[in-house]
């Protein structure tokens, strides 16, 4: 907890501070009054229901957040992050609809993605484009061939349906009151608690951690060192493509379908994703909490949409998500970036 | 201001004259090579795209596998297609097709307008797609107010300016908002602008499904704008939703902005905070200031951008607003974020759009690949170091094939 508070306290324990204000105070008010409109609005927060939206809509943000962390750690800004999302979203559904096996459309999603983020490598590193805009192309080119693509093979925007992950069910431990839904989950959402430990882990616990930071933080050195700091690079930013992979595979396979029209069903994940492992410091435990409070507004205002509680429109109710970044945002304000973040380093020895 | 700040600002204006002259040349070599490699790679995906679509009857059967796309005829019907085909007898320049095209043009011009200004202050507004919407309905929900209380040729006169105007103020106030965030709390502007995009689509739908909808459609829109509230055609049909008259604003606004950049304080002030903020500040240029003016502008532009398309294209605001904002980041980036370079990358932008839909009706290949041609060329022109490289080899006599390697491994 103290790793994500590091970078500029204010405004990330002001977020958190209200954040959990405004929870005891709805669960104040609960127990004062539980039939009033206070009281069942903490009833919908706290039920198991909220909390397995909120852990399935947590999946492909997180994944996406720990990829952009790996690449910005060593010093590549990977902002298409969107893009990879929406890339392994359509293809993970080809690559089912193909083999006929969901987990080889997983396999697919997580080869196209890499092979994109491995574009976006060779183009920031090689050819020192300007990493904001190749980040941007990667989205574009990504939003334009996805729907591109259903439309060819499946005749629109939207492919046809595959199976979808299902539920993995914990006997016993399902049965606990809200906490249950941790343990009747979809595979994904396990992925996605390994994924945090393992990118936590190989950051802050191996070698190839210390050099991504190092790569990050001072190229100078590590190239010092005798490590090739491009190869560091690549390898990051590969990784981001891996993750994101991961999350746009298990986002299409929660539905089991991929749908293409506007933004597509990725959204802005890729953007919060962003923001949240900002917000999370980038460390991945950090960007797990930061994307539960993201996606746990998302998960209530969804169920807002299905109750009469408050006559608020819908289109109006599905911005909270969206304001909720913006202001996190706001209050976060400048985060230190690793020092050599968008720049290109030119080794010495050529 | 002391001898040390003023020496700061001289080598600040020496970069910047540097920039403009030394790199103008390569810069249009470079966009022209970008978009050669992307309309190369383009051709490439639609040829994968042919042999991967089953259709009625390929245009080549080679054993089992079939190509239902041939990618020549593609890319001719995207580019002689949207000029309403030149090259055959009895070509008016007022034909539907190249009315279409003009069409795109003009809205684009705005968009990529907006998006360069914001750029030359080094800021990326990835929100012009928002600030339009924004606008468009204001200048919508304006011209429907006003036009009971101008009756006759006062309508007439008075209508059109005012929708623009309220796009601009639409618009520009929707960019404020992540200028005053940038400024003030430092919050990233592209994350702030991409989010806002997303609100501005759902609170417009609100608007229009709920108190300004139209009561007699099925459609989330508003009513439909009197004829006086909208751009008059003139020399083409008005059928093709085409006016000369928003493309003489379009190219008023270039020649504001041109105006604006090169020969005024403020000009220079957002030039110099884009390419060295630090001395900018040093030389007493109010950076938050600065900011938040450059988002407004920008914004005013792409709102008036959305006036356009409400008050010429549709008449009337309706939601599910095409691209035009991400569109623009293109144009803008290929343009080098030059106001005069916008109209030729408007123009060439125009003729993709509407060329794509000559493709989708010749051919069954998506119109989707304009948006695929929009990011490709937006990647290679953000790597020039490619194309250098590529030069150099040229130049050096080498024959290698190294470099075509390389190219090819760009691409997959």
């Amino acid at each position: 907890m103290t790793d994500l508070l590091d970078g500029r306290p204010s405004g990330r324990l002001l977020v958190a501070g209200v954040a959990a204000l405004v929870f005891v105070a709805l669960g104040v008010a609960a127990l004062v009054a539980p039939e009033s409109q206070v009281g069942r609005l903490f009833g919908i927060v706290v039920s198991a229901s909220t909390l397995a939206a909120t852990l399935r809509l947590s999946v492909p943000i997180v994944f996406a957040a720990i990829g952009g962390i790996f690449a910005e750690k060593s010093g590549v800004i990977n902002i298409g992050l969107e893009g990879l999302l929406i890339i392994s979203a359509f293809t993970a559904v080809f690559g089912a609809d193909l083999t006929g096996s969901l987990w080889l459309g997983y396999l697919v999603a997580v080869v196209a993605s890499t092979a994109l983020a491995g574009l976006f490598a060779v183009v920031c590193i090689e050819f020192r484009a300007d990493q904001i805009i190749a980040g941007l192309a990667v989205w574009l080119i990504a939003l334009g061939l996805a729907p591109f693509g259903s439309q060819v093979i499946y005749g629109g925007p939207n492919t046809k349906s595959v199976d979808t992950l299902g539920t993995v069910t914990v006997p016993v431990l399902s049965d606990v009151p809200f906490f249950g839904a941790l343990f009747d989950a979809s595979p994904a959402v396990y992925l996605m608690f390994l994924a945090v430990a393992v990118g936590w882990y190989t950051l802050n616990r191996t070698t190839f951690g210390r050099w991504v930071r190092a790569a990050g933080e001072n190229p100078k050195a590590l190239d010092t060192a005798g490590v090739d700091v491009s190869r560091v690079r690549y390898a990051a930013v590969l990784l981001s493509g891996t993750f994101s992979g991961m999350g746009g595979a298990s986002l299409a396979f929660s539905i089991g379908q991929f749908t293409g029209n506007g933004p597509t069903m990725v959204n802005g994940k890729g953007f919060i994703a962003i923001v949240a492992y900002l917000f999370g410091n980038y460390n991945p435990v950090g960007a797990l909490l930061s994307t539960a409070l993201f996606a746990g507004l998302d998960a209530v205002q969804l169920r807002l949409q299905t109750t009469d509680l408050y006559a608020l429109p819908d289109s109006l109710v599905q911005t909270i998500p969206f304001v909720a970044v913006i202001v996190v945002l706001a209050f976060v304000g400048k985060t230190r970036l690793p020092e050599a973040a968008g720049e290109h380093y030119e080794s010495g020895e050529e | 201001m002391s001898d040390a700040d003023r020496e700061w600002v001289d080598t600040v204006r020496q970069r910047l004259i540097a920039l403009g002259q030394t790199s103008a040349g390569e810069r249009v070599l470079i966009a022209a090579s970008a978009l050669a490699l992307s309309v190369f790679v383009g051709t490439i995906i639609v040829f994968v795209a042919g042999l991967v679509a089953t259709c009625r009857d390929p245009v080549l059967t080679m054993g089992g596998t079939t190509l239902c796309y041939d990618p020549f005829f593609v890319f001719d019907r995207l580019f002689l297609g949207a000029l309403g085909d030149p090259l055959a007898g009895g070509w008016s320049p007022l034909n539907p097709q190249f009315a279409l095209t003009l069409r795109e043009t003009t809205v684009l011009v705005f968009t990529g307008l907006s998006v360069a200004l914001a750029f030359r202050a080094g800021i990326f507004n990835i929100g012009t797609q928002g600030q339009l919407v924004v606008g468009g309905l204001l200048s919508a929900l304006t011209v429907l107010w006003a036009a009971p209380l101008l009756s006759g040729g006062l309508g007439a006169v008075l209508l059109v300016p005012l929708g623009v105007t309220a796009g601009a103020v639409g618009g520009g106030a929707y960019g404020a908002i992540p200028g005053a965030l940038k400024a003030y709390a430092e919050a990233n502007e592209v994350i702030t602008t991409i989010m806002l995009n997303f609100v501005a689509v759902l609170v417009t739908r609100y608007l229009v499904t709920g108190p300004f909808g139209d009561p007699n459609s099925q459609a989330n829109q508003t009513p439909p704008l009197p004829e006086v509230g909208q751009f008059p055609s003139v020399v083409f049909d008005p059928r093709t939703d085409f006016s000369l008259f928003a493309l003489l604003l379009a190219f008023v606004f270039v020649g504001g902005l041109y105006y604006l950049l090169a020969y005024t304080a403020f000009g220079y002030d957002l030039r110099t905070a884009g390419i060295q903020p630090t001395a900018a500040e040093y030389g007493g240029v109010d950076a938050a200031r600065t900011i938040v003016a450059s988002l407004t502008l920008s914004g005013a532009i792409g709102g008036v951008g959305g006036a356009v398309y409400v008050m010429m294209i549709l008449g009337k605001f309706q939601t599910g607003v095409p691209s035009y904002g991400f569109d623009g980041i293109t144009v803008s980036i290929l343009a080098g974020n030059n106001p005069l370079g916008v109209v030729f990358a408007a123009a060439l932008f125009g003729v993709l759009k509407s060329g794509s839909t000559v493709v989708a009706f010749a051919t069954n290949v998506p119109p989707q690949l304009v948006g695929v041609l929009r990011g490709l060329i937006i990647l290679f022109v953000a790597m020039p170091e490619f194309f250098r490289l590529v030069g150099r080899r040229l130049a050096a006599g080498q024959e290698e094939t190294g470099a075509a390697a390389v190219g090819g491994g760009a691409d997959d």
